[in-house]
């Protein structure tokens, strides 16, 4: 007995003195996504030559043109891809113009306007084979420069990983999360989609060419169309996010509201009226009598609405609200005629026929609730919708029974919740 | 897991069966206390940590010596709450009947299915739990009469653990990056790994 409990002591004290000498581990590894900044000289972006290449495979498209029987797709910060879409059952990825710093484009007379970081570059494009660089003005979006030096600051969306130790955790936790800062804002005109889209952010008309970016509108004069000069800038406030050309009127949407211009006079809009809402995102498309907005929670701009919503604006100096809708989670829209288009985020895409807006939830055509999508373009030959699957064309000659054509396959297709 | 668990044992009761009249089964359900030495903070100290912890041993004899079979238990790390399973093994050493010195071995994993995930339109977070192991050491002391013994033991526990809260893109057409570490849909995740060391001291009943 006693040498039994010799033993027991032993082994508990063995026991305990291992153990003393631990400690918990606890380690904690933080992985966001955030804008990283880059500087660039812009001599040396100019400096470099722009040559069309092969075709490239689509990674994570942004703005979609529709041009004859082209589609022009932009790859953000990369440049455009040019697919032969004769068929939309079949398109065919051609080239790749490579354009450092390119959002955004725009089509006027075979001249193509593209925006590379603070230069306008124009492409003569009437001999699709045989793209050429004809002119590039230079310094216009000077909101991308640091202190006026001539370098760029570019922001590129990574992932980073830290370690950190536990109670550190909680700090810089929300100052690094990209969500909470302005430089998503950045990242999201980067991303938005298709003009023809009601995401699009260079629009032309009457001979003038208009960009937005966040803050502002300029204006170009594109009457040669290879020797566009800019004009002026006019002031809009924060979180412009999108444009939308309508009969000598620009609707350009931001996340407080829609303000209408007058473009009468194309080298010089007047504001007409600012339709305010509360704090949301949302795309723009109008006919004669009404614009068709849509409101949606769950992004940046929360507000805890999905709706549909017809503003009248037979007096654009008083645009009022005629109608809302409940919706899903609407996101893009699209009119063809007396025929809407909504995508519905992850929910699908949705047909209505408008004809008569005050019944518009009693002429729903169609719900395809398969066909998850964030944005669409009501094309001459097809609808054009995007989503995870890439970027689909529909024939919709039929308006209230969608056929799909194709899908364009794309690397980083969108994540749709 | 846990299905094959049973099957080795409702295995090995089958086979012990074959050893004749001596009692098989045997079970040995204790409670206790889990004591630990929580990361060193930043003036060098060390907060201690307390829980509870509850072990039920479930085993068949396969020798006169020797048990195996399978534990179940709960323990409370903190604020995370696990339920540690295992494949284990009791080995006795000293007379039947008279006191003896007890060795285990659990060997298996903790799940952290007690933790309550959440899941918002902003974030999802929730637990994960992990390996976990525990030699240990007691005594068991035999009731004058009946089969019943008291056991008092000692035993070292590793147990893993993760806690994972992960932020929700909120981007108007949020995108995975390529060769992201990121899942889809995500803007961020925090990714938070423990590994508790603990000494458990327990006391119950064995039969």
């Amino acid at each position: 007995m006693k040498t039994f409990g010799i033993r027991l002591v032993t082994l508990v004290l063995v026991i305990s003195g291992i153990f003393l000498s631990c400690q918990d581990e606890i380690s904690t590894t933080y992985t966001y996504r955030t804008m990283m900044p880059i500087y660039l000289e812009m001599s040396d972006v100019r400096a470099r030559m722009i040559s069309v290449s092969p075709p490239q495979p689509l990674d994570n498209p942004g703005k979609i043109y529709i041009y004859g029987d082209y589609l022009l797709i932009n790859e953000p910060q990369e440049g455009i891809h040019i697919l032969d879409n004769s068929n939309p059952a079949n398109p065919i990825n051609k080239s790749f113009i490579p354009i450092q710093g390119n959002v955004d484009m725009a089509i006027n007379d075979n001249k193509l306007y593209a925006d590379s970081y603070v230069d306008l570059l124009v492409f003569d494009i009437s001999a699709i084979n045989n793209i050429k660089l004809i002119n590039r003005v230079k310094d216009v979006f000077t909101h991308l420069y640091s202190h006026d030096t001539g370098v760029v600051v570019t922001l590129k969306d990574s992932v980073v990983t830290v370690d950190s130790e536990s109670w550190l955790t909680d700090r810089g936790f929300f100052l690094a999360n990209s969500s909470a800062s302005f430089a998503s804002n950045f990242s999201e005109a980067s991303k938005s989609y298709g003009q023809g889209g009601s995401m699009a952010r260079f629009t032309l008309m009457s001979d003038h060419l208009y960009a937005v970016d966040q803050t502002s509108l300029k204006v170009f004069d594109v009457k040669n169309p290879s020797e566009p000069s800019f004009l002026k800038n006019i002031n809009l406030g924060w979180g412009i996010e999108t444009i939308f050309p309508f009969q000598e009127k620009l609707f350009i949407g931001s996340n407080r509201g829609m303000h209408i211009y007058d473009a009468k006079n194309p080298s010089a809009p007047t504001k007409m009226s600012v339709y305010e809402h509360v704090l949301a995102c949302d795309p723009v498309v109008v006919n004669e009598e009404h614009a068709f907005v849509t409101l949606r929670s769950g992004n940046f701009c929360f507000n805890g609405v999905n709706e549909l919503q017809i503003i009248d604006i037979k007096n654009p100096y008083s645009p009022k609200l005629k109608k809302a809708y409940p919706m899903l989670n609407p996101h893009g829209l699209g009119l063809a005629g007396d025929y809407l288009y909504l995508a519905e985020g992850t929910h699908g895409l949705k047909s209505f026929k408008v004809n008569d807006v005050m019944t518009i939830d009693q002429n729903q055509l169609e719900f395809l609730q398969s066909m998850k999508s964030v944005d669409l373009i009501p094309g001459p030959k097809s609808l054009i919708v995007i989503g995870p699957e890439g970027v689909c064309q529909f024939d919709y000659s039929v308006p209230n029974k969608l056929k799909k054509l194709s899908c364009i396959d794309v690397k980083n297709p969108v994540v749709v919740k | 897991m846990k299905v094959i668990l049973l099957i080795l044992v409702i295995y090995l009761l089958f086979i012990s069966t074959g050893y004749g009249q001596d009692k098989v089964y045997y079970n040995q359900t204790e409670v206790g206390a889990l004591f630990g030495k929580g990361q060193e903070l930043w003036n060098g100290e060390h907060d201690s940590r307390l829980g509870f912890s509850l072990i039920t041993f479930h085993g068949a004899k396969i020798s006169k010596y020797h048990v195996v079979g399978f534990s179940l238990g709960f323990d409370q790390y903190e604020s995370i709450s696990i339920i540690p399973f295992a494949l284990g093994w009791r080995g006795f050493l000293g007379k039947e009947n008279r006191p003896q010195l007890i060795g285990g071995l659990d060997f298996g994993g903790g799940s952290a299915i007690l933790e309550k995930k959440e899941n918002t339109e902003w974030y999802e977070s929730w637990y994960e739990g992990g390996l976990m192991y525990s030699p240990s050491i007691g005594v068991k002391l035999p009731a004058k009469k009946g089969k019943t013994s008291l056991t008092l033991t000692i035993a070292y526990k590793s147990q893993k653990a993760g806690y994972f809260q992960g932020f929700f893109d909120q981007g108007l057409t949020p995108r995975p990056l390529t060769n992201s570490n990121l899942p889809p849909g995500y803007n961020s995740i925090t990714e938070t790994f423990y590994q508790f060391h603990s000494l458990v001291a327990r006391i119950g009943l064995a039969f």
